[in-house]
């Protein structure tokens, strides 16, 4: 951080005062040491680390120790770490003063029992997560988030932020919250409720069960398997849509836009919805029918295929 | 696990007025579907509330957005700030023929207030993109207003138009959340504001 610390002399004359108040701010411009975090403490296996950073990086990574432990750098100007355990909950958080102007990034490496549930919240700090096995919340203002999942729900939510989610396979829940931040999903499974204003998605699932996908004006791609009882809507206003199903397909499809082109793999075509409108509608089943997914644009393009 | 929602009191107190017939988009696919099905001989559709809802939406959005253009140079992590003035008119629709109730003037000032305390605190390229998206946001509902005036009861257009400002409300809520989960100079003594997983 860098604080001018104005001198006393600072009205002096003199060349000399000149130098040496140059040579002061000079030094109060250099960048400051940060303190060094190294602290830990006794966990539950499966308790809940909640951690918040405003500004630098929170990196936090599964072991398979019932401890939790917290290195890195405090930002200057923060004005200190705090690091709690009561009962399940272990709480990590770097308090800033009452009145913080620049107060530097602080960067937190955390390792936590691989069994926790984990919340993140950062302003502009990004956030990695590895190896964390329970739930996970995370949510940034203009920081990335990536986190690789398992089998439990994760939500994140995101301004500005890019997104990246990288599942097991296993089936959960995961929503997706961005404004202008891109996000790609892969290897997820189960449900997925994704929303975003002008961020693009790309999402590749190995089974779809139920899953709601929007934009407003983002691009969005999803490539997967659909299961037999599968329900998935995708929508967007003015975004283009790709949708490709991998496997064997058994499902009713209602594609329809107001003001885009509609481009079917599977054979039918779209037909006009009025004689002097622009929209167009596709419906039919392929196989069994079984599943069902919709398609709805205002004025974005729709693709549909058999990947 | 189940994940919920953070407990914003202030937020959630406002949002707690907002209409409860305001059902999300999956439960209107019945609805939706049928009329689809039954295109020529449709009549316009009767929302009050959803459209007296929306509106809400609209205008607090635009005053959240009046207050981000006149705060641009505001630094990151100032301090608390005045509240944003609450425009007193509110002009959109959903479709033609809707006004809003003025049963919802309370719940949207309140609103407007929080959100507009909180995204203060924002990075300012974050505070410029979330104003780019909001505008993105009323273009879309501006264009598909448009639209319906033209084609009164279109259901693709009803329910886009009705998913576009339950997205506005989403990310005006999510984005004072988001910023207010993590601004630890205001937190750091309320020991129960707690995220439970």
């Amino acid at each position: 951080m860098t604080r001018m610390l104005r001198p006393a002399f600072v009205r002096a004359p003199s060349a000399v005062a000149a130098l040496a108040y140059a040579a002061a701010a000079f030094a109060a411009a250099s960048p400051a040491v940060a303190a060094s975090i190294d602290q830990r403490s006794a966990a539950d296996p499966a308790g809940r680390i909640e951690v918040a950073n405003t500004a630098g990086s929170v990196t936090v990574t599964g072991w398979p120790r019932n401890e939790v432990e917290v290195t890195g750098e405090l930002g200057e100007g923060s004005e200190r770490l705090e690091f709690t355990t009561q009962g399940k909950l272990t709480r990590i958080r770097v308090v800033l003063p009452k009145r913080s102007y620049g107060v530097d990034e602080t960067r937190l490496v955390v390792k936590v029992p691989s069994g926790s549930g984990l919340s993140v919240n950062t302003i502009s700090a990004d956030i990695a997560v590895e190896g964390v096995r329970g739930g996970q919340r995370l949510q940034s203002v203009s920081g990335n988030v990536r986190t690789a999942t398992a089998a439990q729900d994760v939500e994140i939510k995101s301004v500005s932020g890019d997104v990246e989610v990288t599942g097991s396979g296993a089936r959960s829940l995961v929503t997706l919250t961005t404004v202008s931040g891109d996000a790609t999903l892969a290897n997820v499974a189960g449900e997925v409720n994704a929303n975003t204003v002008s961020g693009n998605l790309a999402i590749t699932m190995t089974d779809v069960a139920r899953s709601r996908v929007r934009s407003t004006s983002g691009d969005l791609g999803l490539r997967g398997r659909l299961a037999a009882d599968a329900r998935l809507d995708l929508e967007s206003i003015s975004g283009d849509i790709r949708l490709d199903i991998a496997g064997p397909v058994g499902a009713e499809f209602e594609v329809s836009t107001f003001n885009g082109d509609i481009r079917n793999c599977f054979g039918p075509k779209p037909v006009r919805t009025d004689e002097y409108a622009p929209g167009s509608e596709l419906r039919f089943q392929e196989g069994s029918g079984s599943a069902q997914v919709r398609i709805k644009t205002l004025n974005g393009d729709i693709s549909v295929c058999n990947k | 696990m189940t994940i919920r929602p953070d407990d914003d009191r202030a937020l959630e107190a406002a949002l707690a007025r907002l209409p409860r017939s305001v059902d999300p988009p999956r439960d209107l696919w019945p609805g939706i579907a049928a009329r689809v099905e039954d295109r020529p001989g449709r009549s316009g559709l009767r929302w009050p509330w959803a459209a007296a809802a929306a509106v809400v939406l609209v205008v607090a959005s635009s005053a959240i957005t009046a207050s981000l253009v006149r705060r641009a140079g505001t630094p990151v992590a100032a301090g608390p700030v005045a509240e944003a003035p609450v425009p007193g008119t509110a002009s959109t629709a959903f479709g033609p023929g809707h006004t809003l109730d003025p049963a919802y003037d309370a719940a949207r000032r309140n609103l407007v207030d929080e959100l507009s305390r909180r995204i203060d605190r924002m990075p300012p390229s974050a505070r410029q993109r979330l104003e780019a998206n909001l505008g993105e946001l009323r273009r879309a509902s501006s264009e598909i207003n448009g639209l319906l005036a033209e084609r009164p009861g279109d259901p693709l257009l009803e329910e886009l138009l009705l998913a576009t400002y339950q997205d506005e409300l989403a990310v005006l809520a999510n984005a004072s959340q988001i910023t207010a989960a993590a601004d630890l100079r205001a937190v750091a003594d309320e020991t129960e504001k707690r995220i439970p997983l």
